[in-house]
């Protein structure tokens, strides 16, 4: 080989780094255009009574499991949570244990959406925060990035259980998902079905309506959000923490 | 006067069989790939709370490193060292090879490493990945460009190298801020996170460079004038402490805060303490200043070899403890409180990297290894005599 030849070859390097480079600038595929079904003058939100949750009770986790096909895998550390009961204490000891579902917070500043770079992470005009599974690279860049733990990676392989819900998709490995505060019903102008089975503790619907019995009620009691402090507006309220 | 530039013959035993060892672990590592993205991140030993592992300690180490490597290159064409203009083409090859192979290592472990296009057509400018796809192929780019610069056009390689002094210092800052940006991370969410990163791509390219230079040249019998031997050692120890004094500014920072006082005892006493003391401290700053430091070590290149390999294992520590303690210190979602779920809310997570995540690694490093190996074969990029001004007088310690 030349010295010349060698040249080139350093040439070549370069003007591939500078195609790789460039490249992001380019569209060479035009991005598939998202359904408009959603109301920008919608914002859903959802408000949990932790007074009337019980320890042991676990029907909004079995019916989200349910309705959404989310797998289990028998292994605790790879289980895949959409809701999840958390039992706490408090430190001090002064107050009584309480037991509460955490779910996506459907952020009004999410970090999911903020860090992921091909947005496959977006939200709605509605407000819901949604993971397109077909534009998901599985980076986890959102499982780093989220306070409240509601993503999970899905580590094996999966199918539609016997029983499943042929509405929602079943997603592949690889992908991220999380709560979609079941949106499919939502569109069909029901809630979601954590808040179907469990009419006591949960109350949904829309935050922009005044009238909605979740803005009323959200104006007549005390409530807390999960981490304020980080300034994300999540749409997740509790009472009675 | 620098003199001539060489390839290294590369006929010998030795050199053969170091192509074939990396390209062993090239292969491990390629089979490594193709398990994990056949049967899914499953086989893997990550879990839904430590969600990066080994793989990613292996890519940011590598990155990190390649942006330090192009420290010799830099100090002669940015600060006018021109005793280190002699490793200029080695400096900037070697920063394209490190990024190469981290960067295949970073791609490969995807969940979907099938879908990376997308990074490149559906681009989010919020996200600090977006932004370090742009960081690491501007910076190949440059590479290249003050590559060609020194072999062909001198005239342009103070611009070249100008460029990509400033942009490593913005690409690193990039890697940093993928953690140091990220709030609900108690760990690892701070403002002199991403400075840190900058400070340990000094010392572990510096190290690396050092052992690469100091191998290649005692391998193919090239004489390497021991005051640049001693400077490489004061250049090491400059970045060292630079390391030194910002662990400890974060250290002050955050122990002044009570909002801290529950993590950072966690760091220092907690199930990571020994990687914080024994590897980001003992390794990366302690005891590689000692041995700088000392008047007969400091002054031997193997001494100097010593304190590099240190550095880098010191390195590979820090980007370890980033990743590994800042995912396994439990979410502080309900501060005051005692946290217990089935998702493993409030425990500290677990995390033994499997092999083929051990493999994945080695195969980036593989990668890297390969291109430098085959680049100094074939082309012209290490003086055939390391050489230093008889009036450059390094200091002493």
């Amino acid at each position: 080989m030349t010295v010349m030849d060698r040249r080139k070859v350093l040439g070549l390097g370069g003007a591939l780094a500078a195609g790789v480079a460039l490249a992001p600038g380019l569209h060479l595929i035009a991005a598939p255009q998202a359904p408009d079904g959603a109301s920008a003058g919608r914002r859903w939100g959802m408000l949990i009574d932790v007074t009337k949750c019980s320890s042991g009770c676990t029907a909004c986790i079995d019916a989200c499991r349910k309705e959404n096909n989310v797998p289990l895998f028998n292994n605790p550390q790879r289980d895949i949570h959409w809701i999840r009961k958390v039992e706490l204490q408090d430190k001090a000891g002064r107050k009584p244990a309480v037991s509460l579902p955490v779910l996506c917070n459907h952020c009004e500043n999410p970090p999911c959406v903020h860090v992921c770079p091909t947005e496959a992470s977006f939200i709605r005009k509605d407000g819901v925060v949604l993971v397109d599974m077909h534009r998901c690279i599985g980076c986890r860049y959102c499982m780093i990035a989220c306070p409240y733990k509601a993503r999970s990676l899905v580590y094996h392989p999966t199918s539609l259980p016997k029983n499943g819900n042929p509405d929602v998709p079943i997603r592949g490995k690889g992908v991220v998902e999380k709560c979609t505060f079941c949106v499919h019903r939502l569109d069909a102008g029901r809630p979601p079905a954590c808040v179907e089975a469990c009419p006591g503790a949960m109350l949904f619907g829309d935050l922009n309506d005044p009238g909605s019995p979740i803005a009323k009620r959200l104006k007549e009691v005390p409530t807390q959000v999960i981490r304020a402090d980080l300034g994300l507006k999540p749409q997740v309220h509790y009472q009675g923490l | 006067m620098i003199s001539k530039f060489t390839a290294i013959e590369g006929r010998s035993p030795g050199y053969f069989a170091l192509l074939g060892l990396f390209g062993l672990l090239l292969a491990l590592g390629a089979a490594a790939f193709l398990y994990v993205e056949l049967q899914g991140h499953g086989v893997t030993n990550m879990t839904n709370q430590v969600i990066w592992g080994l793989p990613h300690i292996f890519a940011i180490s590598l990155l990190v490193m390649a942006s330090g490597a192009l420290n010799l290159a830099s100090m002669s064409t940015v600060f006018g060292a021109y005793h280190y203009k002699q490793f200029g083409r080695f400096s900037a090859f070697l920063a394209i090879a490190l990024l190469s192979g981290g960067l295949a290592v970073l791609v490969l472990d995807l969940g979907r490493p099938d879908r990376m296009l997308l990074t490149m057509i559906h681009m989010n400018f919020s996200s600090m990945f977006t932004w370090n796809v742009f960081l690491y192929s501007g910076f190949l780019i440059l590479c290249f460009l003050y590559l060609w610069s020194m072999f062909q056009h001198e005239k342009f390689t103070k611009i070249a190298g100008s460029a990509a002094f400033a942009w490593r210092l913005i690409l690193t800052t990039g890697t940093g801020s993928i953690f140091g940006v990220i709030h609900a991370r108690e760990v690892f969410h701070s403002a002199i996170t991403a400075p840190t990163f900058i400070a340990v791509s000094l010392t572990s390219g510096t190290a690396v460079s050092v052992l690469l230079l100091l191998g290649v040249f005692r391998a193919t019998g090239r004489e390497f004038d021991q005051k640049l031997v001693q400077g490489l050692r004061n250049t090491l120890i400059f970045f060292t402490l630079l390391v030194l004094y910002l662990l400890i500014v974060e250290k002050f920072t955050k122990s002044y805060s009570p909002a801290f006082y529950e993590v950072e005892s966690w760091i220092l006493t907690g199930p990571y303490a020994w990687l914080y003391w024994g590897g980001v401290v003992g390794a990366g700053v302690l005891l590689p200043l000692a041995i700088l430091f000392n008047r007969s070590l400091g002054n031997s290149p193997s001494g100097v070899v010593a304190a590099s390999v240190v550095s880098i294992v010191g390195e590979f520590a820090f980007v370890s403890h980033v990743l590994l303690a800042g995912q396994s210190y439990p979410f502080n979602m309900f501060p005051g409180y005692r946290m217990s779920s089935p998702f493993l809310d409030g425990q500290t997570a677990s995390y033994v990297p499997s092999f083929p995540e051990f493999f994945l690694g080695m195969g980036g490093v593989a990668i890297a290894a390969l291109i430098f190996l085959v680049g100094i074969r074939f082309f012209r990029l290490l003086p055939e005599k390391a050489e230093a001004p008889e009036s450059w007088h390094p200091w002493n310690p």
